[in-house]
């Protein structure tokens, strides 16, 4: 057998490994220096001038696709007509745009999208992501350009807060629905004083969003004297019996905070199925009353009904008439406020530089913007301690068994 | 004893619609030695097309006609769709790229099950449907069934189990008593010895597509009339029946029925009794233990459970 390139014995490996070194040694340059120049060009980009007569683009960053495409197709719906009704009046023009993460996936969609929007100069800030995974996996590449970003459901604890030395935000991660460290002692706390359970079985997805109200919840029930027992199913699990064969008989409750609110529905039916007492115990995540329909679940959500706030009938009839034939949820709403803070934000910052603006600027002028009539009731303004709303609240309802959602708590 | 009997019910119910997955793969492979990736999609299509028919038929609270019709009609149209899909599937994606490398025809499936995903959800939607027959009768379907034990085998998952096999042994006897069934074995033997012999190779091909799709259908059903699909379902699905062909042998129908029961058993035992201080959790690492378990097949099964060696003259 003849060497190939005719080169002796041994000579041919040697030369492999040769020319392995090099490549390896040309693509660790490549990087550092790739790594310089992003740092750069983000932070140049930050200070980039933007005329503010110019089309901005809006980036919604939610899952579109998947099995929680449901809740990036509602958001986006809201956030259409947000752009279509508010930017005018504020003197901007504005092109929404959406960035799919579907849950499936993991964080490297959002990561993907986060570089894409950062190297779009008209990007002046950022809706979304939607879910804490793909939030926490971008913030800091957001942070790094100061393009402000906020989401309408992204309720992880930690990306607003530091808990036990953890912190997955950043400065430029904003939200304007409150985190699970309010959802889960609220949930905890009705269970206890509302249901009076005895004993609470908790799930999670093995994924951000449910590990971090998990373990929210199961703290708050623990530390209580409540008896809890934890199980953790895959994120794309459809089939829930053998999960259900380990409720015990005497569980008061399943506290089940998916993203896919037909699985909520699936699980309270396989539990009365294998006639087990527990009732489901949803998340915001299964906040959707054509899905989970239940009757006698409750599910807890950081929106109410907006349909019962006087001062959103004008609203709602607009957002109907786009959106002929269906229902008002609970994840909209938000992503409404969420374009009304951001273009509030820029619009202060355009006025401030005279008709020209950077991503620093409208970074910096996030957090001085207060909505006086908010969607959600009331009105909204930032909390000091962190990039939360103030005294913002969850709410808990139960399906009643023509499968509408009443205000419990 | 009742958990052992619940989790048996539940890894029957759960292999038996592997079962049927398994078997288009293995149809397919069979005669074509391809790998239809986009089989699962099709299995999507097929749960989209049994919401629509028994959404026309007056939905699960008040159907038009009694149930049991329902979910007859509900599964024919969902196969009936499905078939139709495998023809143009078969036509239009992979016939012209019969003569072509192997890497072709998997690279196309492969796109067919994108392009399906996508229009499917350009089409009607990223929501999840729900059959929800447990609207039907205050759940009569989930609270009626028969009693083992403790344990309550309700009807849903009865009609599931007995239907899946009943569709097997209309396989079995397709294949194994039928002039055209046994053209299948023929091409699926040597292709281009059964062409000599005169048998007609791109019928037999199109009949088999028409039945793997058709059992993708039914499966498809099947799993809805319990579960919530969506346009995505396909993956997840399509992954775990292609896992339970080639744990059955990829290319034998009964390794694909005893592979898709096998799945389903693993699954159903892992999730219900695998737990303990030391060792990873069964509920949260399942897949862990069925790929573990897969891979030691592989290790000493090269060809799975039923399927034959491949043996080439040199």
């Amino acid at each position: 057998m003849t060497p190939r390139n005719n080169l002796p014995p041994g000579k041919e490996d040697y030369s492999m490994k040769k020319a392995f070194v090099l490549a390896l040694a040309v693509l660790a340059t490549s990087v550092v220096a790739a790594s310089a120049q992003g740092s750069q060009t983000a932070s140049a980009r930050s200070l980039a001038s933007f005329n503010c007569s110019k089309t901005i683009t809006l980036p919604f960053v939610t899952p579109l696709t998947g099995g929680a495409g449901f809740l990036g197709t509602e958001q986006m719906s809201w956030a259409k007509y947000a752009v279509k009704t508010l930017a005018p009046g504020l003197g901007l023009k504005v092109k929404l745009v959406g960035g799919d993460t579907p849950v499936e996936q993991g964080p490297a969609p959002a990561q993907t999208l986060a570089q894409k929007y950062i190297g779009t100069p008209s990007v002046l800030a950022l809706l979304g992501p939607s879910t804490s995974g793909a939030a926490a996996a971008s913030t800091k590449t957001y942070a790094a350009a100061k393009l402000a970003h906020i989401s309408p459901s992204a309720t992880r604890t930690t990306l607003t807060k530091t808990v036990g030395g953890t912190f997955d935000g950043s400065q430029a991660f904003f939200r304007d629905v409150p985190g699970d460290y309010i959802q889960g002692p609220s949930d905890a706390n009705f269970m206890i004083n509302s249901l009076h359970v005895k004993k609470v079985v908790i799930m999670d997805f093995q994924e951000p969003y449910s590990l971090g109200l998990a373990g929210a919840v199961d703290s708050t029930l623990k530390a209580k004297g409540v008896s809890t027992i934890r199980l953790s199913a895959p994120n794309t699990t459809t089939d829930y019996s053998a999960y259900v064969t380990k409720v015990p008989s005497d569980a008061d409750i399943v506290f089940f905070p998916t993203q896919k609110p037909g699985d909520a529905q699936t699980f309270a039916q396989q539990l009365i199925e294998q006639g087990k007492k527990a009732k489901v115990f949803g998340g915001d995540g299964s906040n959707d009353s054509s899905q989970f329909k239940q009757p006698g679940s409750y599910v807890s959500n950081f929106a109410p009904d907006i349909t019962g706030i006087a001062a959103d009938a004008k609203l709602i009839a607009g957002w109907k008439k786009d959106n002929a034939g269906k229902a008002v949820g609970s994840f909209g709403p938000p992503s409404y406020g969420a374009v009304q803070i951001a273009l509030t934000a820029i619009s202060k910052a355009c006025k401030a530089g005279h008709g020209s603006t950077t991503r620093l600027a409208v970074f910096h002028t996030f957090k001085k913007v207060s909505i006086k009539n908010w969607i959600l009731g009331g009105s909204f303004k930032w909390s000091t301690k962190s990039n939360d709303p103030l005294n913002a609240k969850f709410y808990i309802f139960q399906i009643q068994s023509n499968g509408s959602y009443k205000l419990v708590g | 004893m009742d958990q052992f009997i619940q989790l048996t019910v539940d890894g029957l119910t759960l292999g038996s619609v592997y079962a049927l997955i398994a078997l288009g793969y293995t149809l397919v492979y069979g005669v074509l030695k391809l790998l239809n990736f986009a089989h699962g999609d099709v299995f999507m299509v097929g749960t989209f097309a049994g919401f629509g028919v028994l959404q026309a038929l007056g939905g699960p609270a008040s159907p038009k006609v009694p149930i049991w019709l329902v979910i007859i009609l509900v599964t024919l149209a969902a196969m009936a769709v499905c078939a139709a899909l495998g023809v143009v599937i078969e036509r239009f994606a992979y016939r012209p790229l019969r003569d072509a490398p192997r890497i072709a025809p998997l690279i196309s499936a492969l796109g067919v099950s994108f392009f399906l995903a996508n229009s499917m959800q350009l089409l009607f939607g990223a929501t999840p449907r729900n059959y929800d027959l447990f609207q039907y009768h205050a759940g009569t379907l989930y609270l009626r069934g028969l009693h083992i034990g403790g344990v309550t085998v309700p009807l849903l998952r009865i009609i599931t189990i007995v239907a899946a096999f009943v569709l097997m042994v209309i396989l079995w006897f397709l294949v194994n008593k039928t002039r055209t069934g046994k053209a299948m074995r023929a091409t699926s033997f040597d292709r281009e010895a059964a062409a000599m012999m005169g048998i007609d190779i791109d019928r037999v091909i199109v009949f088999t597509f028409i039945l793997g799709s058709a059992l993708a259908g039914a499966a498809g059903v099947m799993f809805s009339l319990r579960v919530p699909t969506n346009v995505s379902i396909g993956f997840i699905a399509g992954l775990k029946g292609f896992i339970a062909a080639v744990i059955g042998g990829i290319g034998s129908i009964p390794g694909a029925m005893a592979g898709g029961l096998i799945l389903g058993f693993l699954e159903s035992y892992i999730q219900g009794y695998v737990h303990g201080a030391h060792i990873p959790d069964g509920t949260q690492w399942s897949d862990l233990y069925v790929f573990s378990v897969l891979i030691v097949l592989m290790l000493f099964r090269h060809q799975g459970l039923l399927g034959r060696p491949d043996i080439r003259k040199v």
